[in-house]
């Protein structure tokens, strides 16, 4: 067996160039992928076997420039910096090569082994852009592989290439740019100073470090400030900043970029012929529409409904089925098991109260789907440009409104995905609105309430206000913090508006499958688990008074000159009796209705009081934990949740619209709560946030359910 | 001129950006230093932020960092007439007042 030999790949780009798509075909990963810059925030790391080597693939967020910028930008000139990866790809949109070239000019100056990628060669062909590849290898000394990361072509030649430049066979040319007349100067003077520093690496990189001290970079300052050499080359620094304000008008740092565009834009000019044209895009139409000053925000909310509306009216006939499916299950089961203990886990437990949670995987999906058909058209971007004005008002940013929608699918990326915000007043004011923005695990409570106390027309329609109401709520703390204990400069909001993109069909159906099989198994494990203990809970210590009872009154009906039928029933009617009063004396009922009390106000008996607690497992335990204490005395398969919901007489409309609302503002799931506490760093602001959280449900519940009760 | 002075529809040329230094780094970045052409092509629902196109791309910024953006009018937008400019003319709900 020959041994493997180990290279170390990192990928590094510009934001949406396709690096994630790229690492995924290579290593056959599912790491995320979105048509707009900032879907990647840490890096990743993946591994594939090919011919002799075993290759270690880095993804890694983008980035615009090596002198980061926010967070997650820093993540990768930190890894390209101190790890030191035997080749560095440098991923390249063939579209956008003007940008994306400038960032390969600043990885050329850092002298590591690149290789550059330049994807979306397919695009480039539809397009009929042509570009001179070997013109361009000329010009910055690496070689080019053109690629498809998306349609997995040229991944072999770029293996080879990877191969190849680490074992040192492709020689890369140290190709330098060279920068204007008084630059270079400086930069000669600066790398003098620093090669007689003796307490200096003589192996680091001079030449990059005189070039980002005259960039301004904070780390290479701070790093170089602590010899005695410093104070020369302050000197020089000084210098330097003067000349180029005489001769040129403006300072070192942008000299130094604008002359990284001018020999960008000399080698684009050699290079790559694009053909004319004259007439828009479609991209163009399509943006004279949504982007339009009029038309704008009014199909920004036609979007997000449509997406409602979609998860609703399309999923609910799939619900049925299923729902009736696991009706049926139980009703062929339940004679078949042992009557007592182990047909009520069964069939109030696992299938009541599993079934409860699964019968709503086509809502999710359907909801998925909508979530990833924003992020991948590039529609994304462009709703972050039209609500930018009004998420200004409430101190957010138009960049945090990519989160928010995020967190309609799950807070947890939701809350990691604000990194992308530099401020960070601006981020923990993001943060605290993303549990507002009602996540994919409430949509279960929503679509079981609303569809047994609401007419079908209605029903999507209280949903999407629910979701309403959860973003102005969200709105609403963040303008309170952002206006008490967060208040700070605006974020600058620059960003790039990629080209629309159709996703494909197999990541659609891909992603589907996936979001569907993850649902199954958070219901097989998590879900499953919870319906175990709230069973055992409901059903332990048993109270042997109602079991005597129970027992005389059987042996009193059955001795009774009675007809059969109405044996049956009166025997139906004992069990229904005893049952409830088992249930009352259970762990789960005492605690219940310790906590009722607290919250009678809102129309909530102790029943639905475990319920939420139970919730903060997970948002879609609240409906197991209804279907599993519901079911308790109900005949097996007799009736759907819905039903039985609607003939209790303690639960209304009114309650049904308190729950939605409590649902939707309460404490969000203990993982969220964890992920909130890693972004913001300690635990003082999230317990805070926790109790706020709680007190603004139970008002607006409070509030809800005595409306409705006047109104309904 | 201001970049945030001009009109829908008017094309320029960067003289000068100027921001914090970290928002001034990333918009050279993308693209806008001296001599960059650019067209603002239009202003959001509520006026703020604007979108143009420079180097083949799509940039949107805030007016607040478009005021940093120093430039000079190339051509404006009532000059134009052929291709998507006139285009844009007839449909053009996005102009600002
Ligand atoms: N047509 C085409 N689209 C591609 C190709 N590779 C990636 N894309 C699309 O480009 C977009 C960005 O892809 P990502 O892989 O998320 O880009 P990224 O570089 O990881 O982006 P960040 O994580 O934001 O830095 C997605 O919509 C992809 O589907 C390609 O080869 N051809
Ligand atoms: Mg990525």
């Amino acid at each position: 067996m020959s041994q493997h030999k180990t290279i170390t790949v990192a990928l590094a780009g510009n934001p949406n160039a396709g690096k994630s798509s790229l690492f995924n075909a290579l290593t056959g990963a599912h790491q995320r992928v979105g048509n707009f810059p900032g879907v990647t925030i840490e890096k990743h790391e993946g591994y594939l076997d090919y011919k002799n080597y075993r290759i270690t693939v880095v993804d890694l967020p983008g980035t615009y420039s090596l002198t980061p910028y926010s967070p997650e930008e820093i993540v990768t000139r930190r890894f390209i910096i101190d790890e030191k990866p035997n080749v560095v790809v440098n991923v390249v949109e063939g579209t956008n090569l003007e940008r994306n070239l400038m960032l390969t000019v600043q990885l050329m100056e850092m002298e590591v082994d690149l290789l550059v990628a330049l994807n979306m060669m397919d695009e480039v062909e539809q397009q009929g852009i042509s570009i001179d590849l070997d013109q361009l290898e000329q010009l910055f000394g690496s070689h080019i592989v053109p690629i498809s990361a998306r349609n997995h072509k040229g991944l072999d030649d770029l293996l080879d290439h990877i191969v190849s430049v680490s074992e040192g066979r492709i020689e890369i040319r140290k190709n330098k740019v060279s920068f204007s007349a008084e630059v270079e100067k400086a930069i000669d003077k600066i790398v003098g100073m620093l090669c007689h520093e003796p307490a200096l690496d003589k192996a680091a990189n001079h030449r990059w470090m005189a070039i980002k001290l005259l960039e301004n970079d904070r780390e290479v300052y701070t790093q170089v400030q602590k010899y005695p050499v410093w104070v020369k080359i302050e000197l020089a620094l000084q210098e330097a900043i003067s000349e180029c304000g005489m001769l040129h008008s403006t300072d070192p740092e942008a000299l130094i970029t604008e002359d990284r565009h001018a020999f960008v834009r000399g080698a684009m000019q050699e290079c790559v012929r694009k053909p004319k044209t004259t007439r828009a895009s479609a991209s163009d139409y399509i943006d004279m529409v949504v982007l339009n000053r009029v038309l704008g925000l009014p199909v920004f909310f036609l979007v997000v409904w449509a997406i409602f509306q979609l998860t609703f009216t399309l999923g609910k006939p799939l619900m049925e089925a299923l729902a009736y499916s696991f009706g049926l299950l139980s009703e062929t089961v339940a004679p078949h098991l042992p009557a007592g203990m182990v047909r009520s886990i069964f069939v109030d437990g696992v299938i009541s109260g599993v079934g409860s949670v699964v019968v709503f995987l086509p809502n999710i999906v359907l909801l998925f789907m909508g979530l990833s058909f924003l992020e991948a058209s590039g529609y994304m971007a462009r709703a972050a440009f039209v609500i930018d004005k009004v998420m200004h008002r409430f101190g957010l940013h138009g960049k945090s409104f990519i989160p928010m929608i995020t967190g309609f699918g799950c807070s947890i990326p939701a809350i990691m995905a604000t990194r992308t915000l530099k401020s960070r007043s601006d981020r923990l004011a993001t943060i605290m609105t993303i549990p507002f923005m009602s996540c994919g695990a409430k949509l279960p409570v929503y679509v079981l309430l609303a569809g047994a106390f609401f007419p079908p027309a209605m029903a999507a329609n209280v949903m999407f206000g629910i979701y309403l109401l959860g973003i102005a709520v969200g709105l609403w703390t963040a303008w309170l913090l952002k206006s008490t204990v967060l208040k700070s400069d605006s974020e600058p909001f620059v960003m790039e508006l990629p080209p629309y993109r159709w996703p494909t069909l197999t990541s659609v159906v891909f992603q589907a499958r996936m979001k569907a099989v993850m649902y199954l198994k958070k219901a097989g494990t998590l879900i499953l688990g919870a319906v175990i203990l709230i069973w055992v809970a409901s059903n332990f210590p048993r109270s042997s008074a109602l079991d005597a009872e129970l027992a005389t009154e059987t042996a009193r009906i059955e001795a009774s000159a009675v007809a059969l039928e109405l044996k049956a029933e009166q025997r139906q009617k004992l069990e229904a009796r005893i049952d409830a009063g088992q249930l009352e004396y259970s762990i789960a009922g005492r605690s219940g209705k310790l906590l009722e009390p607290l919250i009678r106000p809102l129309g909530f008996d102790w029943r639905i009081g475990i319920a939420l607690v139970t919730g903060l497992a997970a948002k879609e335990v609240v409906v197991s934990t209804l279907g599993t204490i519901f079911s308790i005395g109900h005949a097996a398969g007799e009736t759907s949740l819905s039903e039985i919901l609607r003939s209790e007489p303690g639960f209304s409309k009114a309650t049904a619209l308190s729950l939605m609302v409590f649902v939707l503002l309460y404490i969000p799931c203990v993982a969220a709560v964890g992920v909130m506490k890693k972004e913001v760093g300690t635990w003082k602001p999230v317990l805070f946030y926790s109790a706020y959280v709680m007190l603004v449900a139970w008002i607006a519940s409070f509030i809800t359910y005595h409306l409705a009760l006047l109104w309904m | 001129m201001k970049l945030s002075e001009l009109k829908a529809g008017d094309r320029a040329q960067v003289s000068s950006v100027a921001a914090e230094p970290a928002v001034r780094r990333r918009l050279m970045d993308l693209g806008l230093v001296r001599g960059t052409e650019l067209e603002l092509l239009r202003f959001a629902p509520l006026g703020d932020p604007i979108e143009i196109s420079c180097n083949g791309l799509l940039l949107t910024m805030r007016r607040n960092e478009a005021d940093g953006i120093t430039v000079h009018k190339l051509a404006s937008a009532e000059g134009r007439q052929h291709g998507w400019q006139g285009l844009r003319k007839r449909h053009r709900f996005g102009r600002r007042a």
